[in-house]
């Protein structure tokens, strides 16, 4: 496997300048970040000679505007929870796998939670991931958006509803249903029942699977939906933080490598069409930086744990994940060359949110604007 | 089959690492399931541990030992057998897992290196075959094996002789002290080679043939509760399911088989969900734990994952949906070349492969061929069926 090269890399931001906004800086309290982590994605299917191809808007529309760690290490537990629970506190955490337990250290919500108390719509969390219960982050509202599909389908497919067929109509009234009568009970974790009840948020639900359901490309998959109810989420609530966890690739674990890429290259596009989408928002363009950040590689090929079905081993393969940065956060487009830890974007996306993320053991990326 | 007494062990195993000893239990407990190469490899390792002078023996573990006294290990009784989902998470979880995971390793590379002269080897033999009908790969298959071994030209496509060749193999007379489990195996997605072999005595898995077995594992599966103890209940109790009456004659016959084939089915890898999965990890499975000789990947095409139907892949994908089943010809070249390039790369992990073992990787509707592992050339020109078969069964029998 041959990473793509630092000729490429320096070509590929050749007129990001150019591209570069020059908005004046927000005020720190306006500032707003999406932090959007992915599965599992190996540099070979990815940022690599032969990966590119998977991954043409991050490589050709994204990197040129990014401030890009292609050598981003995760040191931690390389599972899903302890991933994400150590990028958002900024130390390594080894809890629970299945999201049974709290992260050790407090994340960014919670230093957003306590900077501005009193704004239940501050924290949000849309995922595919069902193991990122509300646990990851006491307090903050959490939406298993793929988890309300999957649950409206085994509905419908097990007989359990008077609706018959997984037809778009019928699945969208199921998943009203759902939202409507059972949503605790799927896990969406919001701190208080009058939170889920305010007609805003509700009608912010009800958008988003009408968008998924009727929606341009027939979208299908739970990163498409999870896609959707973030943008209902920034687009009418305009959260200081929204963590959006994309799970397509996660069907590696069964091994169907053909689906595992398409994945890959659905996360590609839905993460353009975020950034495509908090562009063309006068509210948001300005002051919201994206981050993005795969959560690890998966293992080797000829690795004993069955090469890219897991992520297990302590390779370089495994470890090795990278993250770009988009938005006013970016002081300048750039390429890191250096290896950084996940658990230091936590505190330079902190210090760029004006937080102080006194407990973090990451240090603070430079490259990061003040 | 062979009988081991464990309690011969019990000193030993008291002097193990602890993480060491519920794994090894386990192992003892099932004895009976392990299969003739296991059973060997097993008491081989135990032997030259038992045997190690205690000064050396301590040496061998000390580093184990030492990150495992820092690491927050679960209270398991002296006669725990296995471990449960939670201690696997608990252990996979520690800081120290990776230096855990290191020097496991590093004890193991040392024994097996130790014993490697005491086990006997044979010549063995791979062929994985993609199924006709895929799309024409749009650049050559399997790129990073070609480099190590050669395309021959067959005189037809490899289905018109696969027939043949793949009973020829299942008929062969198996070298002096190979049981028949350690003969020939076929795991396959369909059902078009198991009729063939299986009168020879050969093993062969079907995952068409294992539809009603797989649907009972899916439906209990999807009754676990989002927490642990359900998930280790719900695996228990798939331990102890009695699966012969889902099973055909040729597999009751032969426990060994029937436990290997739960256990497949319960170890993840998409066995369950994608039949080039189940082959796939079926069969490095296969060649990790029973050795045969002669192993057969038959994979195959996939359907096509319809919409919505593909969020809950453990549930039934037919049921409730009204788009049409369809064939995934494109998404199956993918899945099958990179899994067939998996069973390659496992049996180069193992001992029992490695330096012997010749691979063909064929596809039944092309006339090449790439053959892996050579060790003298096949006769010049396209090459015919008996010509392929002769040298396969030469192969074999070469001591």
């Amino acid at each position: 496997m041959q990473f793509i090269t630092r000729r490429a890399l320096f070509q590929a931001l050749a007129g990001a300048l150019a591209h570069r906004l020059s908005a004046g800086p927000a005020s720190t309290a306006s500032r707003r970040l999406v932090l959007v982590t992915i599965g599992g994605i190996r540099r070979q299917e990815s940022f690599s000679k032969q990966g590119l191809v998977n991954i043409p808007h991050f490589y050709s529309d994204l990197l040129p505007q990014s401030l890009f760690f292609p050598y981003t290490v995760n040191e931690g537990v390389t599972s899903h929870f302890n991933s994400i629970a150590s990028i958002l506190t900024g130390v390594w955490q080894h809890v629970d796998d299945w999201g049974s337990q709290k992260p050790a250290q407090p994340t960014l919500f919670n230093y957003i939670q306590k900077l501005r108390p009193g704004h239940p719509n501050d924290c949000w969390v849309v995922t595919s991931n069902k193991q990122l219960t509300a646990n990851i982050s006491p307090g903050v509202n959490v939406i298993l958006a793929k988890q309300l599909l999957i649950e409206a389908v085994e509905r419908i497919i097990n007989g359990q509803t008077t609706r018959k067929k997984l037809e778009r109509d019928q699945l969208l009234q199921e998943m009203t249903a759902v939202l409507e009568t059972d949503y605790e009970r799927i896990g969406w974790g919001v701190p208080a029942r009058s939170n889920f009840q305010d007609p805003a948020i509700k009608q912010t639900f009800i958008d988003a699977l009408g968008n998924f359901i009727h929606g341009p490309g027939a979208p299908v998959s739970g990163d498409e939906l999870t896609f959707l109810v973030g943008c209902e989420v920034l687009r009418r609530l305009q959260p200081a933080m929204l963590m959006m966890n994309f799970s397509d690739v996660e069907v590696a674990h069964s091994g169907a490598y053909s689906l595992h890429v398409g994945g890959i290259r659905r996360s590609d596009i839905l993460c353009h069409r975020l950034w495509q989408f908090l562009q063309a928002s006068p509210e948001l363009k300005d002051n919201t930086t994206l981050l993005i950040m795969n959560e690890f590689g998966r293992d080797p090929d000829g690795s004993s744990t069955n090469g890219f079905f897991n992520h297990r081993t302590n390779t370089e393969t495994c470890r090795m994940a990278w993250s770009m940065v988009l938005g006013p956060a970016v002081r300048k487009p750039e390429v890191v060359e250096r290896v950084v830890r996940q658990i230091d974007f936590a505190p330079s996306a902190g210090s760029w949110l004006g937080l102080e993320v006194e407990q973090a053991a990451g240090q603070r990326l430079p490259e990061f604007a003040g | 089959m062979t009988s081991m007494a464990p309690p011969a062990y019990k000193e030993l195993i008291e002097r193990l690492p602890r993480t060491f000893v519920p794994a090894l239990n386990d192992q003892f407990r099932q004895w009976d399931a392990l299969f003739p190469a296991e059973q060997r490899l097993l008491k081989a390792q135990l032997d030259w541990l038992d045997h190690l002078p205690p000064e050396q023996f301590k040496q061998l573990f000390a580093p184990l030992q030492d990150v495992e006294s820092r690491m927050d290990l679960p209270r398991w009784k002296p006669g725990a057998a296995g471990l449960s989902i939670q201690d696997t998470g608990i252990i996979a979880r520690s800081s120290y897992y990776p230096q855990w995971r290191a020097e496991v390793e590093k004890v193991f590379g040392r024994v097996d290196e130790a014993i490697a002269g005491s086990l006997t080897r044979q010549p063995m033999l791979i062929v994985c075959i993609l199924p006709a009908g895929l799309p024409p790969a749009i650049e050559p298959l399997w790129p990073q094996l070609a480099g190590q071994g050669m395309w021959v030209q067959l005189a037809a496509p490899f289905g018109k002789m696969e027939h043949d060749f793949v009973s020829s193999l299942a008929r062969r007379k198996l070298p002096a002290g190979i049981e028949a489990e350690e003969g020939t195996w076929v795991i396959e997605c369909r059902s078009q080679l198991s009729p063939l072999v299986e009168p020879a005595g050969a093993v062969a898995l079907s995952w068409n043939a294992l539809e009603e077995l797989r649907r009972e594992f899916l439906s209990r599966l999807n009754n676990i509760r989002r927490d642990l103890q359900s998930a280790d209940q719900i695996t228990e109790e798939l331990r102890r399911l009695d699966l012969r009456r889902y099973l055909g004659p040729a597999i009751n016959q032969r426990p060994r088989v029937r436990e290997f084939l739960r256990a497949v089915l319960l170890s993840g890898n998409g066995s369950l969900v994608f039949n080039n999965s189940f082959v796939q990890w079926g069969t490095s499975e296969a060649l990790r734990r029973a050795q045969p000789q002669a192993m057969i990947a038959g994979f195959g095409i996939r359907q096509k994952l319809k919409p919505f139907s593909s969020v809950v892949l453990f549930e039934d994908q037919h049921a409730g949906n009204p788009v049409p089943d369809q064939d995934d010809p494109a998404g199956s070249l993918i899945d099958g070349a990179m899994l067939a390039q998996y069973v390659y790369l496992s049996a180069q992990g193992l001992s029992a492969y490695q330096g012997r073992c010749l691979t063909m990787m064929a596809i039944e509707d092309s006339d090449r061929l790439l053959l892996l592992g050579a060790q003298r050339p096949l006769p010049s020109g396209p090459v015919q069926a008996e010509q392929l078969k002769d040298y396969a069964l030469t192969w074999l029998s070469h001591e």
